[in-house]
């Protein structure tokens, strides 16, 4: 971490480069540890930092960009020229209205110093305590704890100017046995709040119960999904369709739905980048503020997230979702509405169906409606007759989860935060849906 | 340079650590994108920084940072032995690299014309041209192409007296069109999906492609795809793989599956295992007699190849599968002795902020005997499948399922009717017994995966599958 006054010092150092007079300049800074186990053993264990200046210099209706992490006089200098040599190398683009004015940001305060001071001692303390839990039930635990600081600071020539800082933590478990895997997840800006024990019991658990799975057949089935796979399938629905470029395209599952019921009532999900319940950056890569977008309201499908390039097509202003220097609008801090309704009840109203922990390798298959293929995994149960029966062996889903997310019989009430990567998580509650479709199974 | 590298090393063994290693990479890159007549992208882009391994006690720990200095190099060794000493806590400290590594030398992929001293305007004048092609196609609605030009200039050593330094060129191109109408979209790519077909070469790669050559017939095979027939569904035939989707099929159903730290357990919280268990080597049919894969880093401009690994190992080649048995996997130098054997140089770290971990080099499926003609004139009633659209495979590479991108029907011996949302399923090995007939060296393409994830934190790793069209027998067809 090298601080506001530093960030801000190289940006305004950057903005000031000859020849330079409209341009906008984003520095991501980030300090990563990961202590990665296996087999109850500490396999992998690292630590990094690393600074990325990002430049955009303006040339009219050109853009031409720049990217170092050499943070000297010498490296600024060089990639303020090269972005600036780039802008005039670029034909003109008449979509291009120029870059945003933003207002400034809302503060959000996620930097926490144990988290950011977690040291190698204590993650292995951490992990020790997990893989303990692991064998004392005849298990092999696999995963990772990560911790680390994330700054991220914006300026330009336009009056952007805006910096966050914020911390990261997070607990994957993976218990093993010859038969079965159970799998667990936390994450949240404070090292606290992670119940390591708690994820590692929740791993042995499903482990334990998911031995020697049986063969049930392909088919239609009723499902009961931890927030685990709701994750997936919120995400999945961002990278294929929520932001505004795949829309303009045509190729976005929300073309031909906006405006319409697609899904059920019970479903509604919004981005908001300065909600701290989720792992909040309030404001986007040009600077803009994220504003909280809502994307599908009790069913309907509303309208995608746009950055300030897809918004000048529209006509509209942009939401401020420019996730990364280049690349599309994406909504990255998600978060689906929760219900009434405890997992224990979602299985307990099921006469037949399936209990599933995650889903595996997904893929989107057609645009349309988000068809998506994948695998469950780690923690699968067939319900019948309102009670977990047995476990599974793992099933392959070829299904729509536009049209999954339109057959919604029942929300979860708890809703569980997913940090995947660091900028990107969803707040999820578990789901019960009534038709999921499974077109094989593995060996 | 050399001071600091002997800096880290001397200091990591004063420290404590048994082994040490150190890589100082600066990675040079262009990008440029062209999308629906405007240009997307033009960046330039520079990333220098190093990273220390050490073992002590036999545990490992990696740090790194971007500052290259001496109080950083410093602070960053000191780091990584802390890090391995606070892995002792709970590890078994038994890492065994096996034989010393003390290669020297220098390497360069052999490239003929330099990327970086083509000029921008004539990069984005091909671009152009190809795109405005593109769009001469009534139905299109977006379009996409892309170069990307990367130059690596590495450095690693070691504390057993290892020492190389490698300058490595990737060259990266493609097109694709989209169509939307009919209810449907559907996209046709050139070379390869993804993005863009990519490898260790030149700028000679690019103008070898001929993107403007082929930028209307992708864009109308897009639009034709919009009133296609849908694959048949659900139903069991013989299908005829292309080369570019034979490359991702055993990218993900074999090369991910030999990773020897995969079957080991280490990524097992990530994307899996593998069932090509240690019990399995030379004990095992993968395939059918006609299938032979090799995996190798000396088969430019696969993007698997290179001078040494990131261990330092020299570049080879190690048979995979031969004549359909199973008999080799990818390595490295702590996983290779725990089976009694050298590493055969596997071992590649994205970048100098990551660690150096198991990536496939080039693996390929060998050139067989048949004409593609040849192939589709012997097979009665089938499909020919091409260019990935979607992939998914399981958490042991058992299960999986793709898509491509277009599809045609074979019936008596002849290429028939074109067909939309073609996909495929099946188990690996099962699949792979079904194979009957490769093609020639005349249909053998090196392809580019530029996209391959790995490791937590994640790791975007480049290699190369060489492939030839292949057929297989009562495959699963039409999940869709």
């Amino acid at each position: 971490m090298i601080g506001q006054e530093r960030c801000e010092a190289v940006l305004s150092q950057t903005l000031n480069q000859p020849n330079i007079k409209e341009a906008d300049a984003y520095l991501s800074v980030q300090d990563l540890n990961v202590t990665r186990f296996a087999s109850n053993n500490i396999h992998q264990n690292v630590s990094h930092s690393n600074a990325q200046l990002h430049i955009r210099v303006v040339v009219g209706k050109r853009q031409g960009r720049a990217t170092t992490n050499d943070l000297s006089d010498g490296g600024i200098q060089k990639a303020a020229k090269l972005a600036h040599q780039n802008a005039l190398l670029m034909p003109e683009d008449p979509d291009f209205n120029g870059l945003p004015s933003p207002d400034a940001p809302p503060q959000v305060s996620t930097h926490d110093l144990d988290t950011a001071s977690y040291n190698p001692d204590s993650r292995a303390q951490v992990v020790a305590s997990v893989c303990g839990i692991a064998a004392d039930g005849g298990l092999a635990a696999s995963g990772f704890f990560r911790n680390g600081t994330q700054e991220s600071s914006v300026m330009s020539t336009k009056g952007a100017k805006a910096y966050h800082a914020g911390t990261f933590a997070g607990l994957l478990v993976m218990a093993i046995s010859d038969t079965s895997a159970g799998w667990s997840k936390g994450g949240s800006w404070r090292v606290e709040d992670i119940d390591s024990d708690a994820l590692a019991a929740e791993a042995v658990d499903k482990a334990l119960r998911g031995q020697n799975p049986q063969l049930v057949e392909p088919g239609e089935y009723t499902v009961v999904l931890d927030p685990y796979a709701v994750d997936d399938m919120l995400s999945s629905l961002s990278l294929y369709g929520m932001g505004a470029l795949a829309v303009q395209e045509g190729r976005s599952w929300m073309n031909g739905l906006i405006g319409e019921q697609a899904m059920s009532p019970l479903i509604s999900i919004w981005d908001d980048g300065a909600d701290m319940e989720g792992w909040p950056v309030p404001f986007d890569a040009e600077g803009v503020p994220r504003q909280r977008t809502q994307l599908i309201q009790d069913g309907v499908v509303l309208e995608p997230v746009h950055n300030s390039y897809t918004a000048g097509k529209d006509g509209k202003l942009s939401t401020g979702h420019q996730y990364g220097f280049t690349g599309p609008p994406v909504a990255s801090n998600l978060f689906m509405r929760s219900g009434d309704s405890a997992l224990e009840k979602m299985i307990a109203s099921t006469q037949r169906g399936l209990y599933i922990t995650r889903f595996h390798y997904t893929r989107l298959v057609h645009n349309r409606n988000c068809v998506m293929t994948g695998m469950t995994r780690d923690g699968t149960f067939l319900i019948e007759d309102g009670q977990i029966s047995h476990p599974v062996k793992d099933l392959r889903f070829t299904q729509s989860y536009v049209e999954a997310l339109a057959d919604v019989e029942a929300v979860g009430s708890q809703s569980k935060l997913m940090l995947n990567e660091v900028r990107f998580a969803t707040k999820v509650p578990a789901l019960k849906i009534g038709r999921f479709n499974f077109t094989g199974v593995t060996v | 340079m050399d001071d600091l590298v002997s800096r880290a090393l001397d200091l990591a063994e004063v420290q404590g650590a048994g082994y040490a290693d150190i890589r100082i990479v600066r990675t040079t890159q262009e990008r440029i994108s062209v999308r629906s007549g405007v240009v997307d992208t033009l960046s330039s882009d520079e990333s220098l920084g190093f990273g220390v391994r050490v073992l002590v006690n036999g545990c490992w720990g990696f740090a790194s940072s971007h500052d290259i200095t001496s109080k950083e190099i410093d602070r960053v060794t000191a780091l990584a032995v802390n890090i391995a000493k606070a892995s002792s806590a709970l590890s078994k400290g038994a890492v065994n690299l096996g034989p010393p590594v003390t290669s020297r030398g220098t390497y360069t992929t052999p490239i003929e014309e330099d990327p970086f001293t083509i000029s921008t305007d004539h990069k984005l004048a091909l671009l152009m041209d190809a795109d405005q092609r593109m769009a001469s196609v009534k139905g299109v609605r977006s379009r996409q192409g892309n170069m990307v030009f990367i130059k690596e200039e590495k450095t690693f050593a070691n504390s057993e007296g290892a020492y190389v330094e490698q300058t490595v060129y990737e060259a990266g191109g493609g097109i694709s069109a989209n169509a939307v109408g009919n209810n449907e979209i559907q996209r046709r790519s050139y070379p390869q999906s993804m993005g863009r077909q990519q490898g260790c070469a030149g700028w000679e790669y690019i103008t070898a492609m001929d993107l403007p050559g082929n930028a209307e017939r992708v864009a109308t095979e897009a639009v034709a795809l919009l009133t296609a027939d849908p694959c048949p569904s659900n139903i069991v035939t013989d299908i005829i793989i292309g080369s570019a989707q034979l490359a991702l099929q055993i990218h993900e159903s074999c090369g991910h599956a030999i990773e020897l730290d995969r079957v080991l357990g280490a990524e097992a919280a990530y994307a899996g295992t593998s069932f090509l268990t240690t019990d399995k080597l030379n004990n095992f049919r993968y395939a059918s007699d006609v299938v032979n894969i090799t995996a190798d880093s000396l088969r430019v401009p696969g993007l698997g190849s290179f001078g040494w690994d990131d261990e330092g190992v020299p570049s080879q080649s190690t048979p995979i599968v031969t004549n359909g048995d199973f008999v080799g996997y990818l390595m490295s130098r702590e996983t290779a002795s725990g089976l009694g054997l050298a590493s055969n140089g596997c071992v590649r770290a994205a970048s100098w902020n990551r660690i150096p971990m198991i990536r496939m080099t080039n693996v390929s499926i060998e050139p067989g005997t048949w004409k593609l003609d040849d192939l589709i004139a012997d097979t009665d009633d089938g499909i020919f499948l091409e260019m990935n659209r979607s992939w998914s495979i399981d958490d042991r590479r058992y299960n999986f399922q793709f898509g491509t991108e277009v599809g045609y029907e074979i019936k008596k011996g002849k290429l028939g009717r074109l067909l939309r949302n073609t996909t495929y399923t099946g188990i690996t090995p099962e699949f792979w017994n079904s194979c009957d007939a490769v093609c020639d060296a005349d249909h053998w393409t090196m392809w580019g995966t530029p996209n391959c994830g790995k490791g937590q934190p994640g790791q975007i790793g480049h290699t190369g599958h060489g492939a030839a069209p292949a057929r297989f027998r009562n495959v699963r067809v039409g999940v869709l």
